[in-house]
């Protein structure tokens, strides 16, 4: 593994390269008259530990705290047919093919798209401004970055049981299926792709994407673990020059089959069904935006923990918990020098109460952040960034997170 | 009768006399004070011809982006690395534009005098944000959308590499001179650089940033063309 990561840099620093000339590049490295156009980007932030997790995402990284080399391309095949793809390494532990898929256009002349393969997620603005340089904060938005205790291959067979996990989305661990300690799941995962069939058309104020996938927005699958398809809309309007409000949805099956069979589940549905809503606005130096994600989970509760041996139940759930977990996000970006700016971040992520054996309590805890930053272009595509982020959280132990940031990024 | 007619006679000789005098002798005034001007003319010859940039790889897009216009990237600048002072006194404020149209920047190379006004008018639908780290000039006119225009006085002499912050590949050029000798390319590579006093200068060829061929012409005293190929690579 160690000599393809080392083989990806080597060749990520040879296109910066035939790209520089004598200085950073700053276009895209062009081959075969423009049919294949290969971009990369590096990005290195550096940060204090969390030592309670705030910022983890599902690939068990620090957000704040980590190396990531990209390299994306796109080769059109055809007038109609573009292949593309993104190889991507995070502290240099192993590549991933975070995306590739196809992109047809039938017809040529309109405004009509077709993505089949890995695809970027339908669900929500944020994924489409994940990328280091369309995120003007280090740190990612709580809805599509921090764990929850939940997970597609392992049940909590009590509510006290899912209360015990609390707060414990980077290593949560439950009796039913997988009792492997794992990390959860995002309500929405901007870092993994999911795979299926996408189609958007697009018109001057109107964009309408729809897609069919296998997992779920906050478990993204490149194969189905349970044999259920999601299905996810979005639509996005611009009025005015400026304005964008979109809306999305999407529901599938979230509990794997193996999660399903060990809690005694036959029938039903246990999925994640998620609404979002957001509007940007931007004029003269100023972009603001606004983001709402609820998301429900189902999920089948065997009742009793004492049925369960060695993570099967032996009876059937004895009722299904609908989970609901909401998302609120404000930030702004104002840039008052050329190649200056400042921007914040204000977030809220709550969740609704179950009722264990102390009472009724939210199945995770609620968190608040907000993340004060700027950013300063030493070149066009180099940009030093520093922020400062503080996260509370409704636990006991690991309540709070203070931290120091800084990013130095570079994308060709 | 007669008498009248020979002091009119001679009051018009006189005059004619001091108007020929006088006329001469601001005409050899006028020609010591302006010496002959020359032009440079000639072609550069671009060997490679650099290739509009595309749009980065829209991994994260859902579709196709709208289709947009290539820049033609044939223009070179040619300009006198010298000029001689009189050159420098001309205050007059030009006033030019850069049009964003279709994703594209045009023209895509401008060559100006210091002081001038360059207006940035947005004729797409969507918003284009105008900005440049330039040393020379540097400046950010944030968002604006179709209809609307922005202005930027280019007061410093050097080289503006000018952007758009929304649309990455859109890219032109404005060089800032501080003397009017200097021409671009038509879309033949053809340039003519007129009323250069004589002398003897460096004229040098740019393309593209860092592309430049630098050469010597002399304007003879009498003044009259002076043909001057460039070639860069």
């Amino acid at each position: 593994m160690q000599v393809r990561v080392v083989a990806f840099v080597l060749a990520w620093c040879g296109l910066a390269a035939t790209a520089a000339a004598q200085t950073l590049p700053s276009e895209p490295v062009t081959f075969g008259e423009g049919r294949v156009v290969i971009g990369g980007d590096a990005a290195v932030s550096i940060a204090p530990r969390d030592n309670a997790y705030f910022n983890y995402s599902n690939y068990d990284h620090n957000l704040l705290r980590e190396l990531r080399l990209g390299m994306t391309a796109q080769v059109r095949a055809t007038e109609r047919v573009s292949l593309l793809g993104e190889l991507r390494t995070e502290n240099a532990d192993r590549i991933s093919p975070y995306a590739l898929y196809a992109r047809i256009r039938p017809f040529p002349q309109r405004r009509l798209d077709v993505q089949i393969g890995r695809i970027p997620p339908t669900f929500g603005r944020f994924p489409r401004q994940a990328y280091s340089r369309d995120n003007p904060l280090i740190g990612y938005p709580l809805a599509y970055q921090y764990l929850t205790s939940l997970r597609a291959d392992a049940l909590p067979a009590t509510a006290d049981e899912l209360l015990r996990m609390r707060g414990r989305g980077w290593l949560s661990s439950f009796i039913v299926g997988d009792r492997t300690p794992e990390h959860g799941v995002p309500l929405v995962n901007s870092l993994s792709w999911d795979a299926g069939v996408q189609v958007t058309a697009s018109w001057d104020v109107l964009t309408l994407t729809g897609s069919v996938t296998n997992g779920t927005a906050s478990n993204p699958r490149v194969s189905d673990d349970n044999g259920g398809k999601q299905i996810a809309t979005r639509v996005a309007l611009r009025p005015i020059a400026g304005l964008v409000i979109g809306s999305s949805f999407a529901h599938g099956e979230f509990v794997s089959r193996h999660a399903q069979s060990a809690a005694g589940a036959r029938d039903g549905s246990f999925g994640q069904r998620a609404d979002g809503l957001d509007v940007e606005y931007s004029r003269s130096h100023w972009v603001a935006r606004a983001d709402a994600v609820l998301s429900r989970w189902r999920l089948p509760m065997v009742g009793d923990a004492a049925s369960v041996v060695d993570g099967v139940a032996s009876h059937a759930p004895l009722y299904v918990a609908s989970l609901r977990a909401v998302a609120l996000s404000v930030e702004g970006r104002y840039t008052f020098l050329p190649g200056a700016y400042a921007a914040a971040r204000v977030e809220h992520l709550g969740f609704n109460k179950i009722t264990g054996s102390n009472g009724p309590l939210e199945w995770d805890a609620p968190v608040k952040r907000v993340e004060i930053g700027g950013g300063y272009y030493l070149q066009r595509n180099v940009i030093a960034r520093v922020s400062w982020q503080y996260n509370e959280r409704d636990t006991a132990r690991f309540n709070r997170g203070r931290f120091v940031a800084g990013q130095l990024l570079f994308w060709f | 009768m007669r008498s009248t007619l020979r002091v009119a006679a001679l009051v018009v000789l006189v005059s004619a006399a001091l108007v020929l005098a006088v006329g001469g002798a601001s005409s050899r005034s006028s020609a010591a004070q302006l010496p002959a001007t020359g032009s440079i003319r000639g072609r550069v010859d671009i060997r490679r011809v650099i290739a509009p940039p595309e749009r980065r790889p829209g991994i994260t897009e859902l579709g196709n982006p709208a289709p947009r216009d290539v820049p033609d990237l044939r223009a070179a600048v040619v300009y006198l690395e010298t000029a001689p002072a009189r050159a420098f006194e001309d205050r007059r404020t030009p006033r030019v534009r850069i049009d964003q149209r279709n994703e594209t920047f045009y023209p895509h190379v401008l060559a100006v005098t210091t002081g001038t006004l360059v207006d940035f008018p947005n004729n797409d639908s969507t918003y284009h944000n105008v900005f440049s780290l330039s040393k020379a000039k540097r400046f950010d006119l944030g968002r604006y959308a179709k209809g609307k225009s922005q202005t930027v006085r280019f007061e410093t002499p050097g080289i503006v590499r000018v952007f758009c912050d929304i649309h990455s590949h859109m890219s032109a050029w404005v060089l800032v001179f501080s003397h009017p000798f200097f021409a671009t390319t038509d879309t033949d590579g053809r340039y003519r650089i007129d009323n250069v006093p004589a002398g003897t200068y460096a004229v040098s060829a740019w393309y593209e940033g860092s592309n430049r061929d630098t050469r010597s012409v002399t304007i003879p005293p009498q003044g009259g063309p002076v043909d001057l190929d460039f070639v860069v690579q």
